[in-house]
């Protein structure tokens, strides 16, 4: 595994836990190490380097659960913890109405590493600089008209390593390494004003990932486009038109009106005060209706190379593919074991914690549109007037996950089944139903995108991949977002 | 605990000079923190944590490096130095690097309470009468975090900075459901309180509690009434953009605008303050040792003040403010300027508009121009003759801030100490009257 292990300390808490009146208890040992780059231009502005780590302990006392986390790593540390824990379970324990517990399930004994075939020190720290000065280089290069006047790179090699135990008898230790790399970039032009747009990289496996990534040739592709947009770019039709969304706004539209509001904690209520409830009410699953045949959105965390790849959840519970809209069907929530006790179901391995300071609470993995059939020509062949909105900058949804709205960054008018010249700031403005509705065709082209997903209190990031085909809705009315 | 933090710091700065490093600084961290979340009238989990982190800034000719380390142990130091020193001759010297300052800055007092030290633990018991005082309100269920802790910072530096200090705080909110209609009210300070933390449960209920019927608007612009957790999110942003760091890499609004330049109304005035003894991001001094100030950002309406630490005060040729962060600086809590209008009265000032009382998902579209949307949440009402006529359910503010700014025409007596999850740093802040605010709603 490449890291130390403290089985022995976990056990041991586990072991106190139980003694001191548990019915259930976990310890993970967690640790997470970041290098960091920061390019302002070409130039270097700073390196940082973290390494967060320490013990989460989990326990179930009485129908209280209570966590604790410390980087005291000594017996004398982790009895501290255990003992808090339980200390305020107990306190707490007689205004508990109904007792919860956490689900019976199958959890394994494994050891299991993400696939990477370069490891980060098989290229010199010059090297990865050089990369990251191409990238200045070649994004001025393709500047015509207009000036850049950001350009900030960021440069991360993660590396997450965990070794959980629990009382019901799981022991998995994993470790998964993850590359990523931000570019943000403003364009102005004295007339024009400017366009800003940030392109990202990110997935679970080695340095062979920055040859496929080619982020030299993207970025260029991306600043060409953007001056584009912020030069000729015009406003979009007033009138209902046939809208086809890109993957990287398709990926990021069911994240958020898919896998957030199918956490089973959210439509519980668990989540209410922050990152809020869901249009989901218990007895919609499996029965209420959505959208069309076509909405078919699945999370899997078990994608090779992915950036929310894992095998086994952070209650141990072994991973699959969860289907959450099925052909249109409200139809499998995310659960971890609390909320697949609260359900009476069984948990689908949705158990995910930032680091060893997090409990683990239900979270999306890598979650994506099933792509259709056609091609992406097949897609717009037959719209007279519409608009082609490929990808976005701005977004948010309500805390139900129902109105929601994007700002297209780079998009296109659709004349008689071409593009032609490009749009500036259209703005879709929809709902859940209306969405997963107006799907009219999807292209085969699945892609990913990276992000941090943020839920939960203290506040938990965790990497996903979203994704999906380029799709075609019925026709919608676009605003355009003010100046 | 303080002696130990200044150990821990004090090693680190002689080891790493010892080690070969020309300047080294090192904020140790200790802290112990418990935290209570509550949904559906119930306690969902009770959370704590104990933790040291140790932060290095090391620097050889003229190349920077920072570390984060969550550890308490010599070792554990001895082991990132050396991994630092290592990899210390392939990193470039860093296009912002600047000395570290003389240092200057004192420990401020008054910033802990002795409840919070001594019983941090079972201020906990105060949470179930919480959720009793919001269901004896009105409210049919609460949801909610209770969060407080005692926690230590030493500061040591290269240049003879030794300092620490000690504080203690609080953050509690709650969002209150009755049927389809939701409130939410939130409360932080360095000082314990019972009858604050119950008046957070009470006043989210009575939000819940609106009974009037609902409508929907067209999407347009609109006189809005912007309570304190609207105002607290949305003039944190602003803060935020301030630090000359974001402004320098062109992921500012603030790039666009040098100080002196009008960007608000006359009245709006946006304070960092980091000497007010009752919020908690309060501190005598910044992470290179410099004496905080509590210094304007927009003084009616004219951006007057970045926030620097010593590398950007080089590069820009300004003063420095005390707000370091070793790369990036920041404002530590955000302060808005109350203005003269009874909190009563502030439906009939605007005769009609739009209540805000909470949002979320705030979101840029061009930083640059301060271009961005968020989203409402809980109670949002259409106030028309002075009087609340109608509730409207999630909305969206569609603005520039600039533009937003420029058009805050009131501003209430009353200010409020809030942290929240969406309301970082802590702030105090007013109830606000905008006029000319974008409305948006998504087409159904």
């Amino acid at each position: 595994m490449g890291a130390c292990m403290f089985t022995d300390l976990l056990e041991y808490a586990v072991d106190l836990a139980g003694r001191l009146g548990a019915s259930y208890a976990e310890a993970r040992y967690h640790v997470n190490r970041s290098s960091q780059i920061l390019v302002r231009f070409d130039k270097v502005i700073g390196v940082s380097l973290g390494s967060v780590n320490g013990i989460g302990i989990r326990v179930l006392y009485d129908g209280v659960l209570a966590f604790s986390a410390t980087n005291d790593l000594t017996p004398d540390g982790i009895k501290k913890a255990v003992k808090q824990a339980i200390t305020q379970a107990k306190l707490l324990s007689n205004t508990i109405h109904e007792a919860r517990g956490l689900v019976e399930a199958k959890v394994g004994r494994v050891k299991y590493e993400g696939v990477a075939k370069k490891s980060f020190d098989s290229m010199a720290l010059e090297d990865k600089l050089s990369l990251l000065k191409e990238l200045w280089k070649r994004a001025s290069d393709v500047v015509k008209e207009g000036k850049l006047t950001a350009f900030t790179v960021i440069y991360d090699e993660g590396e997450e390593v965990k070794e959980i135990v629990s009382s019901d008898g799981a022991y998995v230790a994993s470790r998964i390494v993850r590359p990523s790399l931000s570019i943000n970039f403003v364009l102005s032009h004295p007339q024009r004003g400017t366009i800003q747009r940030s392109v990202d990289f990110g997935a679970s496996g080695g340095l062979e990932l920055l040859g496929e990534w080619e982020p030299e040739g993207k970025i260029e592709e991306e600043v060409r486009a953007a001056e584009r947009v912020l030069m000729y770019g015009v406003r979009p039709p007033k009138e209902p038109v046939e809208v086809v969304i890109g993957s990287e706004i398709i990926g990021l539209m069911v994240h958020e009106s898919a896998g957030h509001p199918m956490e089973a904690d959210r439509i519980w209520g668990r989540e209410a005060a922050q990152a809020g409830e869901s249009y989901v009410k218990p007895d919609m699953i499996g029965k209420e209706r959505i959208g069309n045949e076509l909405a078919t959105v699945i999370d899997d965390p078990t994608i090779p190379g992915s950036y929310g790849f894992y095998l086994y959840d952070d209650e141990g519970v072994p991973a699959r593919p969860r289907y959450i809209y099925l052909r249109g069907l409200i139809n499998e929530p995310l659960h971890n074991r609390w909320t697949a006790y609260v359900f009476r179901a069984k948990s689908n391995a949705s158990a995910r914690a930032m680091n060893y300071a997090s409990e683990p609470i239900p979270r999306m993995a890598n979650t994506y549109l099933e792509p259709g059939d056609a091609e992406f020509e097949e897609l717009i062949e037959d719209i007279g007037l519409g608009v082609y909105i490929k990808s976005y900058m701005e977004w948010n949804i309500d805390d139900i996950r129902w109105g929601q709205r994007y700002v297209g960054l780079e998009a296109y008018m659709i004349k008689r089944g071409e593009l032609t010249e490009p749009v500036r700031n259209p703005v879709l403005e929809l709902t859940t139903r209306t969405f997963y509705s107006s799907i009219i065709a999807k292209d085969k082209d699945l892609k990913f995108y990276p992000g941090l997903c943020g839920k939960g209190e203290p506040s938990q990031g965790v990497p996903v991949w979203f994704g999906g085909p380029d799709v075609k809705l019925s026709r919608v009315k676009l605003g355009v977002a003010p100046r | 605990m303080r002696e130990e933090a200044l150990d821990l710091a004090n090693y680190v700065v002689e080891k790493g000079r010892r080690l070969g490093f020309d300047e080294v600084a090192s904020i140790v961290r200790i802290s112990r923190r418990v935290m209570v979340k509550f949904a559906n009238n119930e306690i969902t989990v009770v959370q704590n944590w104990m933790d040291t982190t140790i932060a290095l800034y090391l620097v050889k000719e003229a190349k920077c490096v920072l570390t984060r380390l969550v550890c308490r142990t010599k070792n554990d130091i001895d082991r990132a130095l050396k991994n630092v020193y290592d990899h210390m001759a392939h990193v470039e010297p860093s296009a912002l690097y600047a000395p570290l300052p003389e240092p200057n800055g004192k420990t401020l007092e008054g910033l802990t309470d002795p409840k919070l030290v001594q019983s941090l633990g079972t201020t906990i018991e105060v949470v179930p009468q919480l959720i009793d005082e919001g269901l004896r309100e009105g409210a049919q269920r609460l949801a909610g975090t209770f969060h407080a802790g005692h926690r230590i910072k030493a500061l040591v530096t290269s240049k003879g900075a030794e300092l620490s200090e000690e504080g203690t705080f609080i953050e509690v909110y709650a969002r209150a459901f009755y049927e389809d209609n939701s409130g939410h009210w939130a409360w932080t300070s360095t000082k314990f309180n019972d009858d604050r933390v119950l008046e957070v449960g009470r006043k989210a209920a009575s939000y819940s509690k609106i009974r009037l019927p609902v409508t929907r608007i067209e999407p347009g612009r609109y006189n809005a009434i912007l309570s304190p957790l609207v105002v607290g999110n949305l003039m944190s942003y602003v803060a935020r953009a301030a630090s000359a760091l974001a402004t320098m890499l062109g992921l500012s609004m603030f790039t666009k605008y040098k100080p002196g330049t009008k960007i608000g109304s006359e009245i709006i005035s946006i304070i960092d303050e980091p000497r007010d003894p009752l919020l908690p991001n309060s501190t005598g001094f910044d992470d290179e040792g410099i004496e905080t100030r509590t210094k304007y950002i927009i003084r009616k309406g004219i951006f007057e003040s970045y926030l620097h630490n010593t590398k950007t005060a080089t590069r820009m040729r300004g003063q420095l403010t005390g707000n370091a962060g070793w790369l990036q600086p920041h404002p530590w809590n955000v302060v808005v300027e109350p203005g003269d209008i009874d909190e009563d009265d502030i439906f009939c000032e605007v005769g009609e508009g739009i209540f805000v009382l909470n949002n979320w998902y705030t979101r840029y579209q061009n930083i640059v121009e301060g271009q961005f949307s968020t989203v409402s949440r809980d109670v949002v009402l259409y106030v028309k003759g002075g009087e609340p006529k109608s509730i409207i359910r999630r909305v969206r503010i569609a603005e520039v801030f600039p533009n937003l700014l420029n058009n805050i025409v009131g501003l209430t007596k009353t200010k409020y100490d809030i942290a929240w999850w969406e309301v970082k740093p802590p702030v105090r802040v007013p109830f606000v009257i905008a006029k000319n605010v974008l409305f948006t709603r998504p087409e159904v």
